[in-house]
């Protein structure tokens, strides 16, 4: 205690000590406890994990999410096409047919190996899932009779927002086989939003072999159409992007035969999300401020297994 | 330090006993010796259960326990004027000329600074944590702890990091900040009356077994460290959610006879768990000051840690072993300590803590602070809220509003119960006698 209390008053000793970064053994004589010294702030990092972001990858990588966006918007296309009765329901049946076969197809050639059994097993399996659908489409097909038609449309259209809102741009929610990772809250929220959605608008609909036709058709692109542009994806960019540059022009063309306002919106969509965006996340780049120091809870170097 | 200077302190903050850490043991231990040193020391925290109203600790600490109901992790609701009229009462009642608020995410020490401030009270702040910037919770946190920061008189840290953490995180000139380490009632942590025999050494942990507290980074290194060294045992006093896993571990590991698990270990068990061990192993993963280090040091133990936040500041490096917060690091570290054990002498250890650390001195330093804040000025309203105005675009202008609304309500108040009507509280003489050299340790309590 003396000596400490010596410490404190022998701020006068001739020899100034070296103010040294340690908090023990009292103020430390010649420097007030507000004492700022010149390493203050030494070991702070700024924008150590600053990513250099580069246009065109942007801008490339934005086609994923208007891809998406063309998917939903011919799914859209779609519905209407069946509630004018422009398109029949044999049209419909073909429709899906060939959309599980060409799905099939894709990811066949794209999934490396897939083994012969795993195969066979989905095909079981699609086939009792189409049986059951089936089955319950005359439920469907009554299920929302007493509920006005406008109040439909507007909740078709706001779970179809929700589910673009928090659909998973960057992988699919139906996993590849052999996927690791569990899907995420929102992916599946944004899953069941597409999954009400196409219900509901398939209560609309004349007959049952109809609503049967569009929750089989909704279903197969909600569900797998992620899944096999992700596998497209996966084995070449340069077949994702011509892909993908497809459906947009199809999506297009589509559109304006049906609407010429609807036509521009989603125009001005594309050119928001692939253009616009990019640019602009670059620009607020030089924005980010990031600061690490000593003070930042230690990381884990392992993967913890509970 | 110039004439002795009476103060009258208001310490305020969530935490406080029957609760029990690193921030409730701070503000006991410097109202002590506060107390001791002829000011008067009064504290303020919110209700814990019944425990409601005004009670009477050792040397006649008061201590209010505000009704006021904690919500979460003991903090109270945040109620921006909830607490205006009681803060004035007990300011008032008490003569109160300084108030201290203690944690960055005590809502009570908030509200109570605030108030104080509106009121004209000089106020210092002691931040005991470390926060990061890039989660949202730490985001809202920084910003609140700006508002109270930007007309605080002067801080305290409890180490060099924490201040540069909080000088990051305010915005406070760093001259303003003051660097007061917490200390150790050396009296209460002294080492095994006999030496422990080397044949088996024992290791000791004891923290909350959280991922804060590196528990996993435990279930890593434990396995590694009994297969390397056979002779080593380990005690694990603690409890939380991670517990289960180091059970896991131990049975998977087969390792029942070699790791003991005390559960939660009461601060008044501490030493004489401490007592048994020759190393003490620290694992956190983020810490500003870390107390349970100097209790292992004053007990005589050699202490392995990792190199986290202000830890490496706490201890000389003859007495500590710093690892960096991975495995591999650790269960090097934990063997050069085992190296290093004949060397230690666990009485040499204690004799030396008693020099580094000591409560009085944390006192006599904190009043320097005092006498510091008492010599600013004050300035009118007008002017502090204009450093509001710099805390941000939109949190500027809320906060200036909020200042407002609370200098509005704190007149209308004193429309409502003037000053005069408020009764002055007497002071007590307690008997000089009684604590002349009593150590701090026996924390006695009575019922009024």
């Amino acid at each position: 205690m003396i000596q400490m209390e010596a410490s404190i008053s022998g701020s006068s000793s001739p020899t100034h000590p070296k103010w040294r970064k340690v908090v023990y053994g009292g103020m430390q004589p010649g420097f007030g406890d507000n004492h700022t010294d010149e390493s203050f702030l030494e070991e702070m990092i700024m924008n150590a994990n600053v990513v250099k972001r580069d246009l065109l990858k942007v801008v490339l990588d934005a086609v994923s999410i208007s891809q998406y966006l063309c998917i939903v918007a011919l799914v859209v296309l779609v519905w209407t096409y069946t509630l004018t009765n422009t398109l029949t329901e044999k049209y419909l049946l073909l429709l899906n047919v060939s959309l599980l076969g060409s799905g099939f197809f894709i990811l066949l050639l794209t999934a490396d190996m897939i083994p012969f059994n795993l195969l066979l097993n989905y095909l079981l399996k699609n086939t009792f899932f189409i049986t059951a659908l089936y089955m319950l489409s005359p439920i469907y097909h009554t299920l929302t009779r007493s509920i006005s038609s406008n109040s439909i449309w507007a909740l078709t259209a706001s779970l179809l927002i929700l589910h673009l809102f928090l659909h998973n741009y960057s992988g699919s929610t139906v996993k590849a086989p052999g996927a690791l990772d569990n899907p995420t809250l929102t992916s599946n929220i944004s899953l069941n939003a597409s999954i009400v959605a196409s219900l509901l608008i398939s209560s609309r609909l004349p007959s049952r072999l109809h609503v049967f036709a569009i929750v089989l058709f909704s279903l197969q692109v909600f569900l797998f159409a992620p899944l096999v542009t992700y596998c497209v994806k996966k084995r070449s960019f340069k077949l994702h992007i011509c892909f993908s540059l497809q459906l947009l022009v199809l999506t297009l063309v589509f559109t304006y035969q049906l609407h010429k306002l609807l036509f521009i919106v989603l125009l001005g969509i594309f050119v928001f999300v692939n253009l616009v965006c990019p640019y602009w996340l670059i620009r607020i780049q030089e924005y980010k401020f990031e600061i690490n120091g000593p003070w930042d809870e230690a990381k884990l170097c392992f993967n913890i297994t509970e | 330090m110039g004439e002795p200077e009476k103060h009258r302190i208001l310490m305020v903050s969530d935490f406080f006993y029957p609760n029990f850490g690193g921030v409730e043991n701070h503000i006991y231990y410097l109202s002590q010796c506060l107390i001791k040193e002829g000011h008067k020391v009064v504290v303020m925290t919110h209700a814990y259960q019944n425990r409601s109203g005004v009670r009477y600790m050792t040397n006649g600490l008061k201590v209010y326990y505000v009704p006021w109901k904690p919500f979460l992790m003991q903090n109270t609701l945040p109620t921006f004027f909830g607490t205006l009229s009681i803060t004035r009462t007990i300011l008032i009642r008490e003569k109160i000329s300084l108030v201290h608020g203690h944690q960055a995410f005590s809502t009570l020490c908030h509200e109570a600074l605030m108030h104080a401030r509106t009121m004209g009270y000089k106020v210092v702040f002691t931040d005991h944590s470390l926060y990061g910037f890039s989660d949202v919770g730490s985001i809202h946190m920084n910003k609140v702890l700006q508002f109270t920061l930007a007309d605080v008189t002067q801080a305290i840290c409890v180490s060099h990091t924490s201040k540069e953490n909080t000088v990051l995180r305010s915005g406070l000139p760093p001259e303003k900040v003051y660097v007061i380490p917490n200390a150790v009632d050396t009296a209460m942590f002294t080492p095994a009356p006999e030496r422990l025999s080397r044949d088996e050494i024992v290791i000791v942990v004891i923290s909350r077994l959280v991922y804060r507290k590196g528990a996993d980074l435990l279930v890593e290194v434990i396995p590694e460290v009994c297969r390397l060294h056979p002779n080593v045992r380990f005690i694990v006093g603690g409890d939380g959610p991670k517990r289960v896993r180091l059970e896991e571990m131990r049975e998977k590991h087969s390792l029942q006879d070699r790791v003991d698990m005390l559960g939660a270990v009461p601060h008044a068990k501490v030493r004489s768990v401490l007592i048994t061990g020759h190393i003490f192993l620290n694992s956190s993963l983020t810490e500003a000051f870390c107390i349970a280090i100097l209790e292992a040091a004053s007990c005589g133990l050699l202490t392995v840690s990792t190199r986290v936040g202000g830890v490496p500041e706490v201890l000389p490096d003859d007495m500590v072993v710093l690892a960096a917060p991975d495995p591999t690091t650790m269960v090097h570290a934990i063997t050069r300590a085992i190296y290093m054990l004949p060397q230690i002498d666990p009485q040499d250890m204690h004799n030396r803590m008693k020099k580094l650390y000591s409560w009085p001195d944390v006192a006599r330093r904190t009043e320097i602070v005092y006498n510091r804040a008492l010599k600013c000025s004050n300035p009118p309203l007008l002017d502090r809220l204009s450093r509001y105005l710099t805390c941000g675009t939109w949190a500027g202008k809320i906060f200036c509003i909020v200042m407002i609304v609370n200098f509005l309500l704190w007149h209308l108040l004193q429309l409502w119960k003037p000053d005069k009507d408020i009764e002055v509280v007497p002071d007590i003489q307690l008997p000089k006698s009684q604590h002349e050299e009593t150590p701090l340790g026996s924390r006695k309590e009575e019922n009024l």
